[in-house]
């Protein structure tokens, strides 16, 4: 019945660890293929204006590789390239300023790349070229919008000669850029301001608009139907960003501290909804990880968090020390780009081939059908000569060799029964839960006080000098605690006559237990403090 | 009724002739198990005690078939029984009248019981019997004898060849031509003749040894012996008997007694080897069936392998248990070796892979270091499917069906390698399964060395898609500080648990993993986690069980029961006091009332009412286990009996009573034996056509064994339990038990049921001897005048009668 008597696992000593509280570091440690791929960006700082200005807008072009960032009364168009080759002292690779009457919003390459457009808190829009050895300049003013003008976009589709705005005045309008009029204006798109808007990936004349009144709404060039939209969605928040993932038939909002996910087609149903920022969510972007496509969202919070939409699952986070603004990540799938709200730009360049990505390109051949191998038959003299090196075939089944239990040092030492050897290779070591685990294992086994005693001086100073760094950790003091005083105990003969080192040891215990009696006296003033209050919360 | 949990290693197994099938002795039963799947065939019945030790009937050459399924068995009731294990049928009763503890037959070979027609020979035996009512000679308890049987005349052939302190076990080469035993610090070896076998004619032989021998086997074909002795050396004694016995077949005497290397003395062998390996007390030695090496075992759990001519060893380790018994098979390449934790493992040979074990219930964890009733080891018990989990010494669960009596599956509970060597310092001190099984606790404690580094956790488990397979839910590190967990209980119906500490609080634990699924950060905060903390008094809390419904928790502060609405954490009552610390509660069904019983000096088992929170009635027993049906009004105790209790008979030290909680007279009562450390409960019977959905009382005592049986079904109970259990109404005739009978309810005619129900108004209240408590509690609630006259005179009177009793 029980034939695995034989195959007894073998347990190490450091076990699943009950010492130190399982802390939010280590369990970012745990690495998913998703955060290896986040961690082969290099990440640096730039302030594209010297002043604390926020950075409203990120936008990357689609094809040349420009960086255009919103802040105070300009736009700055970096160049990327210049970016990715990493200079240690950093200098902005500014590729071009343009400057706007007002502070500037919404910069907005268009599909070559060619022109770039931009919101202006006044309401006038601006649309610039981007030739390669001049210097850029105005080619149109579009003046429609009576306040800012917070929402400006080209088409993502091949359609050069449009451009679409949406304002605080709730004016939402179609312009022919040729000839700098409105070909599709809705005065009152909205009730309140318009702050949030993206072209479709599927068709050029759709687009959808969000605002501050909670909804949002996709407008079709092609239908005039007034003031109404093709369809409207409640977000049940202010929204602050809408984006229409890849295929064009769903759509992600993002409005207080939810993410939604809509189904477009069926008719604005609601898909999903993440719940995961503590604060506003100020910005959506997509963004390429190696085959998968990821939203990624930042936030008043610091947090920039990337959602894989097609298991609907938060599978990586990052951190920054400021609200985050805006996010931009480049088609190449190279540079991550996020703004604060304190001038600030953090960037994130990959520096290295992603471990994954060659298995990810060999993938790609296996589409191809593999030839069918020639079977070494019997009379061939090389299916005698097969060594070693002999790969299984298709079909063939592999017996494993059983594993290797790798075992550590101290371990080693504990199965043969060597305790002293093994407590003194684990404080060499200085890992505290490695020494923690042997003490306890040996506690089991009723040989601590055995192998203490049994201790030379060298090794009595290696296992003082670890009492007295970790012996007021809450998570270890009670275990060291007791230890420290049966040391002290056992081996007073020694620590009297161990010379200087052994004294310092000692006077580092006593100035120890010293400050911990004053810890822990503060702490009963503070709780002699606090007491009276809960009793009065309790009533 | 349903008996199991014997233990397959008493005695060493045998294998038949063929290797396929292996007979082990189970208790009184010989069971057969096949040794390729493991699974049990069928029961050889009729012994009336444990059987002892086995004989199978080799099959020579042509004969063939006829015999191939014969053995003999012999048992402690002093019966050889001669059976035909494949159909199977009893073929022959020898009585020999003494307990038989081992036995031999060396001729088997050359004799057999069928070939009388043409055999010449009677079939001999050794038998190695007790004789408890031997007289003492010179100050010597000889107990034990050997002594030679014919099993063809069912007569004794001649005397006694020895006596030794206490029945020795016999060891006989492959060829009968030895028979031998160990006898402290010295072997004793018999040649045994073709013909003519008295025991005038046996000639002993002695090889001596400085320490006590624990184990002896014969090489196969050569003179060789070899001898385990309790420090873990083996002596290996070559060309022994050379003298005597060729003195014997009128040979000439050669002795050279320069050339003797380790041979002791005058005994008479060609040289002795000692080979030191094991730590402690060699357990079993055997020769290969090729000759080439010998197998030894001790309690490190290795067997090893050692080449006969050099000396070189090779190890086969990870039995993970105490060896107890090496046995080879006719098949070379199968062989069994049984374990202390009652498993038998068949081994693949050369190679001595593990192909199957045979396991049975695992035995009680025996604690060194028993610190009073902290380190009390408690199996759960899962009702809904008849299951127990029982704590092991390797840190596991054994999850054992009672119904099936087959071992289900292995959790591994404390991540830690096991060796036999060690003592115990860390163990499962607590399991506890809920109702339907689909949730279990279990708290593993860690001594510490010189106040250093203890640790108690407890864990939470949650049952996977199989039986008795549970995966890990939480860890919950000192889960009450420092302070032991004295009891846990589920609430029934809901995820909800309590765990009770000697520190004086009591933590109510939910689990809230429900959020799991809603995102991958969530999943973290799923799992068990402590609602609320509660203490009385900072009392020592001490047991711990819900209500039928859930609503009510009960715990026990020492002598007080509290009750708490386990929801909001609010003391709801208090339940006055039993005479001391409560030991276990358990609530009637769905009933008004409760029952706890409390052990130590100040035994008791009271039955409170909640609904006037007063006491029902009471026993003063000293009680191990109560446990209650959820659904009747049946209670089922087990008591044990006080040692100066001399009326009830050898062995039974406990009985089974089941009680309708309304009334302080058993139901029923049955004596049982071995009852500390017993634990009952009630299980659903599945089994039955027959007993439609009632419910099975299974009874475990302190050895492990089981019985279930249906306590309402008296007609079965009587031809059923004749050997451990007996119903009280036939021994009520009984003079001799009667007077046990009374003596443990001497209470009982004076018992005040009347009063105690008529003083319902006063919340504190004990029935048997009022006046001790009537005046204790507040001054606002003392009884009125006219209630307290009437005790107040009575333990006047009480003073009065001891008084006359002295003075007479």
């Amino acid at each position: 019945m029980m034939a695995d008597e034989a195959t007894r696992r073998v347990f190490p000593t450091e076990p699943a660890s009950h010492l130190r509280p399982r802390s939010r570091s280590v369990k970012s440690l745990v690495s998913t293929p998703e955060s290896s791929f986040w961690r082969t960006f290099r990440s640096s700082t730039l302030h594209p204006s010297y002043l604390h200005l926020p950075i409203t807008s990120l936008s990357f072009s689609p094809n040349s590789s420009l960086l255009a960032a919103a802040s105070s009364t300009s736009v700055r168009v970096f160049s990327s390239l210049s970016l990715s080759e990493y200079d240690p002292d950093f200098d902005p690779a500014l590729f071009a300023t343009l400057p706007l009457p007002d502070l500037a919003y919404s910069p907005s390459f268009r599909c070559d790349g060619a022109l770039i457009a931009a919101g202006c808190e006044n309401g006038a829009v601006r649309v610039f070229d981007l030739p390669n050895d001049k210097p850029p300049k105005t080619l149109r003013r579009l003046n429609a919008h009576s306040c800012a003008s917070r929402v400006v976009s080209f088409p993502l589709l091949d359609h050069k000669l449009r451009l679409f705005s949406a304002g605080d005045d709730a004016l939402f309008v179609q312009w022919d850029l040729p000839t700098e009029t409105p070909l599709f204006s809705v005065p009152g798109a909205h009730r309140d301001y318009i702050r949030a808007g993206a072209p479709s990936p599927v068709s050029p004349d759709v687009f959808v608009t969000g605002s501050y009144d909670h909804t949002v709404k996709i407008w079709d060039a092609r239908v005039d139907s007034g003031a109404s939209s093709v369809l409207s969605i409640n977000h049940g928040h202010p929204v602050e960003s809408v984006l229409f993932l890849p295929s064009g038939g769903l759509l992600a909002t993002a409005g207080g501290n939810t993410i939604k996910i809509w189904d477009v087609i069926a008719g604005g149903k609601p898909v999903y909804s993440v719940e995961t920022h503590n604060k506003t969510v100020t910005a959506l972007t997509l963004a390429k990880v190696r085959d998968d496509t990821r939203l990624l969202s930042v936030s008043i919070d610091g947090y920039l968090k990337s959602f894989d939409f097609s298991r609907f699952k938060i599978t990586h986070s990052m951190r920054y020390p400021a609200p985050l603004l805006s996010v931009a990540f480049s088609p190449t799938g190279t540079i991550r780009v996020v703004g604060t709200n304190n001038g600030a730009m953090y960037m994130g360049i990959k520096k290295k081939k992603d471990e994954f990505e060659d298995q990810v390109g060999s993938d790609d051949f296996a589409w191809s059908v593999p030839l069918p191998e020639k079977p070494t038959s019997r009379k061939n003299i090389r299916y005698f000569k097969r060594g070693q090196s002999e790969k299984p075939s298709e079909g063939d089944f592999i017996i494993k060799r059983p594993e290797k239990v790798k075992l550590k040092e101290h371990d080693r030492l504990l199965r043969k029964f060597l305790h002293k050897d093994a407590l003194v290779s684990v404080l060499k070591t200085q890992q505290t839960t490695s020494i923690m685990a042997v003490l306890e294992e040996l506690v089991a086994r009723r040989k601590l006080i055995k192998c203490i005693s049994n201790l030379d001086n060298d090794e009595l100073k290696l296992l003082l000098s670890f009492i007295s760094k970790k012996a007021t950790q809450p998570w270890c003091a009670r275990f060291l605690m007791d230890l420290a005083k049966c040391v002290l105990e056992i081996r007073a003969e020694d620590i009297r006559s161990g010379g200087p080192e052994m004294a310092v040891h000692v006077r580092n215990l006593r100035s120890m237990v010293a400050h911990e009696i004053q810890v822990q006296r503060s702490l009963q003033e503070i709780q002699g403090m606090i007491s009276p209050l809960l009793v009065i919360a309790g009533k | 009724m349903i008996v199991g949990g014997q233990s397959l290693v008493t005695s060493p197994p045998v294998f038949s002739h063929d290797g396929k099938k292996l007979l082990v002795c189970t208790g009184c039963t010989v069971s057969v198990f096949s040794t390729t799947t493991g699974m049990l065939i069928t029961e050889l019945e009729g012994h009336t005690e444990r059987v002892t030790s086995i004989v199978v009937v080799p099959v020579a050459g042509t004969v063939g078939t006829k015999f191939s399924n014969y053995c003999w068995t012999a048992s402690l009731d002093g019966m050889i029984f001669y059976w035909d294990f494949s159909t199977p049928d009893l073929l022959k009763k020898v009585n020999v009248q003494l307990p038989v503890h081992s036995f031999v037959i060396p001729n088997i070979l050359s004799a057999s019981l069928g070939r009388s027609d043409k055999a010449s020979q009677n079939l001999y035996a050794f038998i190695s019997v007790e004789d408890a009512n031997k007289e003492v000679e010179n100050g010597k308890h000889l107990h034990g004898s050997i002594q030679i049987y014919d099993l063809t005349n069912s007569t004794r052939a001649g005397g006694v060849l020895a006596e030794t302190h206490k029945p020795e076990t016999l060891a006989v080469s492959k060829s009968g031509e030895f028979v031998g035993i160990k006898k402290k610090q010295q072997l004793n070896i018999w040649r045994v003749p073709n013909k003519n076998l008295k025991s005038v004619n046996m000639k002993k032989l002695k090889l001596h040894h400085t320490r006590t021998l624990s184990c002896l086997a014969f090489h196969p074909t050569k003179c060789i012996v070899a001898a385990g002795d309790v420090s873990g050396r083996i002596l290996i004694w070559r060309g022994f008997g050379k003298m005597r016995h060729s003195q014997d077949g009128g040979g000439k005497m050669k002795i050279d007694m320069g050339d003797r290397p380790g041979v002791r003395g005058e005994d008479d062998a060609d040289s002795c080897s000692t080979w030191h390996w094991h730590s402690s007390e060699i357990k079993f030695l055997m020769f290969s069936s090729d000759e080439a090496y010998l197998f030894s075992g001790a309690k490190e759990g290795v067997i090893v392998v050692w080449q006969l001519d050099m000396g070189n060893k090779t190890y086969k380790p990870n039995i993970g248990s105490p060896l107890m018994y090496f046995t080879d098979s006719p098949d070379p390449s199968l062989s069994c070796v049984s374990c202390e934790d009652n498993q038998i493992h068949l081994l693949r040979m050369p190679s001595m892979d593990i192909i199957k074990s045979i396991s049975g219930i695992k035995p009680p964890l025996i604690l060194s270091e028993l610190q009073g009733d902290r380190s009390r080891v408690t199996i759960g018990c899962d009702r809904s499917i008849g299951f127990v989990a029982l704590p092991t010494k390797d840190y596991r669960i054994q999850f054992f069906s009672l119904l099936d009596g087959t071992d289900i599956s292995h959790l591994q509970v404390i991540e830690r390698n096991y060796d036999p060597v060690d003592e115990t310092t860390v163990f499962i001190s607590l399991v506890e399964v809920s109702d339907d099984g689909s949730m279990m606790s279990t708290v593993e404690e860690k001594l510490p060395e010189m106040g250093i580094g203890g640790l108690i956790s407890l864990k939470f488990w949650i049952r996977g898609s199989h039986t008795g397979q549970y995966t890990l839910s939480t860890i919950i590190y000192e889960p009450h500080n420092n302070a032991g967990v004295s009891d846990m209980a589920f609430c029934p119906g809901r995820s909800m648990a309590v765990s009770t500490s000697y520190c004086g609080n009591f933590k109510v634990w939910v689990n809230n993993s429900s959020f799991i699924h809603s995102g991958d950060e969530i999943q973290e905060k799923g799992g068990w986690r402590c609602q609320s903390v509660s203490s009385y008094k900072e009392i020592p809390m001490t047991a711990a069980a819900f209500s039928g419904d859930g609503s009510v928790l009960a715990v026990a502060a020492e002598t007080k029961i509290t009750l708490w609405d386990p929801l909001n954490n609010v003391l709801v009552a208090i339940i006055g006091d039993s005479l001391g610390p409560i030991r276990r509660l358990a609530f009637v069904g769905s009933s008004e009332y409760i029952m706890s019983f409390s052990s130590g000096t100040k035994a008791d088992l009271v039955v409170w009412n909640i609904s006037n929170l007063s006491r029902h009635w009471s026993y003063k027993l000293l009680v191990e286990d109560i446990c209650c049906t959820r659904s009747e009004t049946r209670v089922a105790v087990l008591a044990l009996l006080s040692s100066s209790d001399k009326s009830i008979s050898a062995g039974k030290d406990g009985m089974v009573l089941v009680f309708d909680v309304e009334n302080p007279i058993p139901v029923s009562t049955w004596f049982v034996k071995k009852a500390k450390g017993g634990r009952l409960s009630f299980i659903n019977n599945k089994l039955g056509e027959a007993t439609d959905g009632k419910l099975l009382l299974a009874y475990i005592n302190g050895e492990h064994n089981y019985v279930l049986f249906d306590p309402s079904n008296v007609k079965e109970q009587e031809d059923l339990i004749p050997k451990s259990a007996r119903r009280p109404q036939s021994y009520a005739h009984d003079e001799n038990v009667s007077h046990g009978y009374a003596s443990i309810y001497g209470e009982l005619p004076s018992f005040d049921l009347t009063k105690a129900r008529s003083s319902d108004s006063i919340p504190f209240v004990s029935s048997k001897r009022p006046w001790e408590t009537i005046f204790s509690g507040s001054s606002h609630a003392l009884p009125p005048l006219s209630k307290l006259c009437s005790p107040f005179l009575e333990s006047l009177l009480e003073k009065a009668e001891k008084q006359t009793v002295l003075s007479q």
